[in-house]
């Protein structure tokens, strides 16, 4: 939270709970006592002036939208309001450091005598910072090195790029990204990039050279983002124990996709929300501009929280999806989906559910898994308030199927397929929460429903991700 | 592979017999088959005719990256995959079955002689003809290697082969060669097996080998492939025991046999031997 100073009008006290802004860090000119005392939230003003101070590449076009809103406030409650919104509405840009604001009145030939001058003394992000990591894997090392470029041109443009070279594998991230002046929430961004992935459930390597570019705009309540992506996909087998299936999809391939993705979401909070939903579905079209591989993608994500008794939280999630390849060429191993594992059903490996071929996991068509689980705080509540608010126990129900289907028959013969050998688990375990992003788990899973050729891991079962059935 | 480890691969390769369903890949036959692995894949084949060992051949666009050791062709027998000839003799040896069990040591020292020359100059010159001519890379080569894929892939795989394998001609020193020694080295090639060949049926008494087999592809293949000039084609016919020894092979091994597996008209091919 950045200060407020402001002077008031009249000397008279003003009391900080009731201005409804957090007035911790409020610095106020010493009370004068007066026997007429006048409430000033009744008291008109009269914005003159807004400025912004420590202004160095940016340019001011885009400020204007965001600060536009504090002449519109008619008293100082208003102001303070109004201005804290437009100072967190600079720092969303992300081209400032700090943003500081100052409230005054106003002084001058034209000053009025209710007039305020509003001030936001802005520093700015340095033009440049980089940042070098080293890490050290599964039998590899690499060297990060990272560029961060904001505010490029002046109109809150970023820059990233992202570079990794490693013992076994490099690759490489460069992003642009532009939001539209005024409209921070509409914006899109280009990538290039190079990753390498090694998928030892499947036997099998994949390395993706591509460019992208999406576009982000909000309607209504729901966030939409429409996007290119064009991908140079290598396939090869991790071993040369690879199943010949696997073998068979070595190989190049182009692809180039359009989707769409709409997202809702009402949580209050993206790793343990306590209330709150989610709904994301994305489709995806490929082949039609060009590419190799032609299929239709569709999946989807609900999830919905509520906080029940005792600070609980019961949580339901249901993920689905469905690969439609078009065309005559069957579908690729790198665009079908997977399934298993601390992420998604537990209890079972690492995405080892479903079609296999001597032990390496294909991947399938379609999909569909569902969790329930009831999260709540440590018992006996330990490190209360501290350290054990981070933690929490959870009880799960987690199910879900795996297959290719029948593309001839009908809907109700696929609904029969993907509810036939449903593999499901339930058990309980301990949850860890990192920052906002990422969580980790450490659970006793009971596998149920395991079909021949899954792979299952009963017992402790320990996950870490961003993203959890 | 360690000692160790091909020693298993042989014992479990000699448990099985030889299946019905062994299966050779090879590059897409009429659009993107290229010369060299056009030959190395008709040497495989012969072979395995000569053993008598039955094996299907399926086309793959991606065979050359489904290989074990990237170069085509490949067979998927049981669940086992071999590529390139020296390895398949190997293999096929483990399962009991070989053409070379009569030769004397000498003879089969001079065996191996002779198929690194076929390997070192014929092949060498058909990836130099093929990569390094850059009328015919630009004709031929990149235009059918690139063909199963989809703009801007196609350029991109094309070119990082021909900057490949003119890699490799550089590191063997064939670089500095032009269009003309490298003919004269085929003529060269194609004499030593020749006198080598003398009047003989095959070469070594009268039953073949796997040279014969090897032999047999590269020069089938140069004979039956158009080129953007016939000059290589005419280099071989010159020495007619060549001719004679391709057409007997033909005869005995291909002719009694579905037509268009071997000499299928192609726009690439020629179709039979002159």
């Amino acid at each position: 939270m950045g200060t407020v100073h402001a002077r008031s009008l009249d000397p008279l006290p003003m009391q900080g709970p009731e201005l409804g802004v957090q007035a911790d860090d409020m610095d106020l000119g010493e009370p004068e006592q007066e026997e007429k005392q006048e409430v000033l939230e009744n008291k008109d003003v009269v914005v003159q002036h807004v400025h912004i101070d420590g202004l160095g590449r940016t340019k001011e076009d885009i400020l204007t939208y965001e600060v536009a809103d504090v002449f519109r406030a008619k008293n100082l409650i208003d102001v303070m309001k109004k201005s804290h919104e437009a100072r967190q509405k600079l720092l969303r840009l992300g081209i400032f450091r700090h943003v500081e604001v100052v409230i005054d009145t106003t002084e001058g030939a034209d000053a009025l005598p209710n007039g305020l001058d509003v001030t936001f003394e802005v520093k700015e992000l340095r033009r440049m910072t980089g940042s070098y990591n080293t890490m050290v894997g599964n039998n590899e090392g690499s060297m990060v090195l990272g560029l961060k470029l904001p505010n490029v041109f002046g109109r809150a443009e970023k820059l990233t790029f992202q570079f990794s070279y490693g013992t076994k594998e490099t690759s490489y991230g460069l992003s642009f990204f532009k939001p539209q002046p005024g409209h921070f929430e509409r914006n899109f961004s280009i990538n290039l990039y190079k990753v390498t992935g090694q998928f030892p459930w499947s036997s099998l390597r994949e390395t993706d050279r591509g460019v992208s570019t999406e576009f982000s705009f909000p309607i209504w309540r729901t966030n939409h983002t429409l996007k290119w992506e064009g991908v140079w996909r290598e396939l090869g087998c991790l071993a040369r124990t690879a199943s010949f299936s696997v073998r068979e999809e070595s190989g190049h391939s182009l692809k180039s996709s359009l989707s769409h993705t709409m997202v809702i979401d009402t949580r209050n909070s993206t790793i343990l929300p306590r209330k709150g939903a989610l709904l994301k579905i994305n489709q995806e079209l490929a082949g039609y501009t060009g590419g190799d591989v032609s299929f239709l993608k569709e999946d989807f994500e609900i999830q919905l929280n509520k906080t029940l008794f005792w600070d609980s939280v019961l949580s339901t999630s249901l993920w689905g999806g469905m690969l439609l390849p078009l065309g005559d060429k069957p579908s690729s191993i790198a665009d079908r989906f997977y399934l298993g594992g601390p992420t998604s059903v537990r209890g079972y490996s690492m995405y080892s559910i479903g079609p296999q071929s001597e032990g390496d996991y294909l991947g399938g068509e379609a999909f569909w898994a569902g969790g329930l689980h009831l999260y709540t705080p440590l018992p006996f509540r330990p490190g209360r308030g501290g350290f054990g608010e981070l933690f929490r126990t959870h009880f799960f129900l987690n199910a879900g199927n795996l297959c290719n289907l029948n593309y001839g028959e009908g809907p109700r013969a696929h609904l029969s397929k993907l509810a036939e050998c449903i593999r499901w688990s339930y058990g309980a375990g301990i949850v860890l929460r990192l920052g906002n992003i990422a969580r980790l788990e450490l659970n006793y899973c009971i596998p149920m429903g395991v079909q021949s050729g899954d792979r299952i891991c009963d017992g402790v079962q320990f996950g870490a991700g961003i993203r959890f059935l | 592979m360690s000692l160790a480890a091909e020693a298993f691969v042989s014992q479990i390769a000699a448990a099985e017999p030889w299946p019905e369903n062994a299966t050779l890949y090879q590059p897409l036959k009429e659009d993107q088959i290229l010369l060299s692995d056009s030959a190395s894949s008709l040497a495989v084949q012969t072979f395995l005719r000569m053993c008598g060992l039955p094996v299907l051949v399926s086309c793959r666009a991606n065979a050359e990256y489904m290989s074990p050791s990237g170069k085509v062709p490949f067979i998927h027998v049981g669940n086992q995959v071999v590529s390139e000839l020296g390895l398949i003799v190997q293999f096929t040896k483990a399962k009991g079955h070989s053409l070379s069990d009569g030769l004397d040591d000498v003879q089969r020292a001079e065996m191996k002689a002779y198929m690194e020359l076929v390997n070192n100059m014929l092949l060498t010159a058909e990836l130099y003809i093929q990569w390094c001519d850059d009328y015919t890379a630009t004709e031929i080569s990149r235009p059918r290697y690139s063909s199963p894929y989809s703009w801007p892939l196609n350029h991109i795989l094309a070119y990082q082969k021909q900057w490949e394998v003119r890699r490799k001609m550089n590191a063997i020193g064939w670089s500095g060669k032009s269009l003309e020694q490298v003919y004269e080295d085929v003529s060269q090639c194609c004499q030593a097996l020749s006198q080598r060949l003398g009047t003989q049926p095959y070469f070594f008494n009268k039953q073949p080998t796997e040279l014969d087999a090897l032999v047999f592809g590269h020069l089938f293949t140069i004979l039956t492939t158009q080129l953007t000039n016939d000059e290589l084609a005419e280099k071989v016919k010159s020495y007619t025991n060549l001719l004679s020894f391709c057409h007997r092979i033909e005869q005995a091994y291909f002719k009694e046999h579905d037509r268009e597996s071997q000499s299928g008209s192609s726009r690439h091919s020629k179709g039979s031997l002159p």
